[in-house]
């Protein structure tokens, strides 16, 4: 029962995330922090089940899941200070220079 | 211990290769006394050679493949299908890269750390073709895509490309977090991340009601994950807007080279690692639907680039259904698939970044280039023709023995769906070439003439696909190896 309840702690926070990336009207640091979202959700998955099965590489796993999500978020906030740079905001509304 | 490292060698050399290209490139292009030189094109060099001679580490290193065993057990391995699919890797980035370097002295490109990017998600591609865990894959997953976030937006000061780097970041981001959840749930309910005990455990199980939930939700989203990173419909959703706004040789990489690495970390986790309780159902939906919608979608297009990432997208709709089947013949018409595709893309590319001169970006730029340019609008015609799989080119090689293979398993409503796809995806490829040949512009456009590397690439690859039906046994044979040690 104990696993159950902290796992859906966690897929309630993933849910979250997507949501945050798939119903953003405001800006887009929003994406941004709703993709860390659903990594640091993932990560406590990764906690919770490798407790759950006392076995070891869960935790590993989960050692090296935030190295990736820092470097993804030091590429994206550089990418939206480019962004920012050319078009001088960022709103979502305005990402549509790409059509078709 | 030697052994560890020997095994890696080719790894180690590319990144290696990539730190020191970067110090040269840093130290360089900032030193007064030189006067800052641009470094693009001597970088680009260096790493074309760096690909070349870690291919020949690569292929010279066959023996180490029986010594190369201490890896299995933790993350990565090497055999056969790792060994020709990894050759095949480094040959299409160093095409790919040969591509550039006209395109650094057009544009006045002078950022070296494309190319020092682009060695190192080579690196990160190898790793991902070798991985034997899904914490490997993951991470080597994830070295790849960040490299390409970056080079996607590379072109800072061009609103396209920022947005384009933007779209990508977020689509890859998302898949990789969907991905991740896969992995997490998959570990939950069995308590293994290595494929030996996944297969172990998971190959012939039944996915049925409550008890396997776990399994059924992991599996799903490892396949949601993957999908959306080969931009399979119905999760394609802005990769026509990132291949259209990244610059040309950007895009030419992201349909080639990731594709490889993601379809051969497919094939490690569905058909080795849980071969029954593989969703087949998802896969054979996303193929129908990415071979209707490649047709559909690219007869509404007036950019070339645009087209070019619709009929990538049916394309790999084609090659899907070789993965549907589960078969070993499926495979092999699966990696033929993919190995002729890659072929034709780079073909394709190389025509479209040799026709840069004044921007063609609509198709309708392409007007008489049959009178202009003779030579480059038959190569032209010629991969369309590969394209839309007309025989005798290599095009319609790969997509008969895909629908072969289909039939052999007896998905027939799939080969059904393929070959109707194929007759209405005909009808762009030739309307291109009617418009090159039949059509007059407003105004005529001159290129010039392209340069020696790029000639070089699509004559190689022209005649590959012109000449390939008549002598396919070695590419066969060696597909069927390939696909003979995935199953070991």
């Amino acid at each position: 029962m104990d696993l159950i309840k902290y796992f859906t702690f966690s897929m309630i926070i993933f849910i979250l995330g997507i949501w945050g990336i798939l119903l953003n009207r405001r800006n887009i640091l929003i994406m941004l922090m709703s993709i860390e979202l659903m990594l640091l959700a993932v990560n406590l998955n990764f906690l919770v089940f490798s407790v759950s099965l006392d076995d070891m590489m869960g935790q590993v796993f989960a050692s090296l899941v935030p190295t990736v999500a820092a470097a993804e978020s030091a590429i994206g906030l550089a990418i939206f200070v480019i962004t920012f740079r050319v078009r001088g905001t960022i709103a979502v509304e305005f990402i549509n220079s790409i059509q078709g | 211990m030697f052994n560890l490292f020997l095994a890696v060698f080719p790894e180690i050399f590319i990144i290696n290769a990539t730190f020191i290209l970067l110090i040269h490139g840093v130290v360089f292009s900032t030193s007064k006394k030189y006067d800052y030189p641009p470094l693009a094109s001597n970088v680009g060099w260096l790493g074309l050679l760096s690909v070349l001679i870690t291919l020949l580490l690569l292929a010279a290193g066959a023996p180490l493949l029986t010594i190369a065993h201490l890896f299995w057990n933790n993350l990565f391995r090497r055999d056969n299908f790792t060994y020709f699919c990894q050759i095949f890797l480094l040959l299409s980035t160093a095409g790919t890269i040969s591509m550039c370097f006209d395109f650094f002295d057009q544009e006045r490109f002078d950022a070296f750390e494309f190319i020092v990017l682009i060695l190192l998600s080579t690196c990160g591609m190898l790793f991902m073709i070798s991985a034997y865990d899904l914490i490997a894959m993951y991470l080597a997953i994830e070295l790849q895509s960040l490299c390409f976030y970056v080079i996607a937006a590379s072109k800072r000061k061009s609103e396209f490309s920022t947005e384009a780097g933007l779209k990508y970041l977020i689509l890859g981001a998302f898949s990789s977090g969907i991905l991740l959840f896969g992995c997490s749930m998959i570990y939950g309910s069995t308590g293994a991340t290595h494929f030996d005990q996944l297969a172990k455990i998971l190959t012939g199980y039944e996915i049925t009601g409550a008890r396997s939930s776990g399994i059924f939700m992991g599996i799903l989203f490892i396949a949601v994950g993957f999908l959306f990173k080969i931009t399979a419909v119905p999760f394609h959703m802005w990769a026509p807007d990132i291949y259209e706004g990244s610059p040309t040789p950007v895009t030419a990489f992201l349909s080639i080279a990731p594709k490889i690495s993601i379809f051969a970390n497919i094939l490690r986790v569905f058909i080795y690692g849980s071969y029954g309780a593989t969703l087949q159902q998802i896969f054979f939906f996303c193929s129908i639907a990415s071979m209707i919608l490649g047709a559909l979608a690219a007869m509404a297009q007036t950019k070339v680039k645009r087209l070019l990432a619709y009929s990538s997208i049916g394309h790999v709709g084609y090659i899907c259904i070789g993965f549907s089947c589960g078969t070993i013949e499926g495979i092999q018409s699966l990696l033929i698939g993919i190995f002729i595709y890659a072929l034709m893309t780079m073909d394709a590319f190389a025509i479209v970044l040799a026709l840069r001169q004044t921007r063609v970006k609509y198709i309708a730029d392409l007007g008489a280039l049959a009178k202009t340019n003779p030579i480059l609008a038959i190569t032209f015609s010629i991969t369309m023709f590969s394209y839309a799989g007309i025989p005798p080119l290599a095009g319609f090689c790969s997509k008969f023995y895909l629908f072969f293979a289909a039939l052999g398993c007896g998905a027939y409503f799939l080969a059904l769906v393929g070959v109707v796809t194929s007759v209405i995806g005909c009808f762009y490829y030739i309307r291109l070439v009617k418009r090159m040949f039949f059509d007059t512009p407003r105004t005529w456009i001159l290129y010039e003439p392209m340069d020696r590397n790029k000639s070089l690439l699509l004559a190689m690859t022209s005649f590959f696909i012109t000449l390939f039906l008549l002598y396919p046994s070695p590419l066969f044979s060696v597909t069927h190896q390939m696909a003979l040690s995935l199953y070991l």
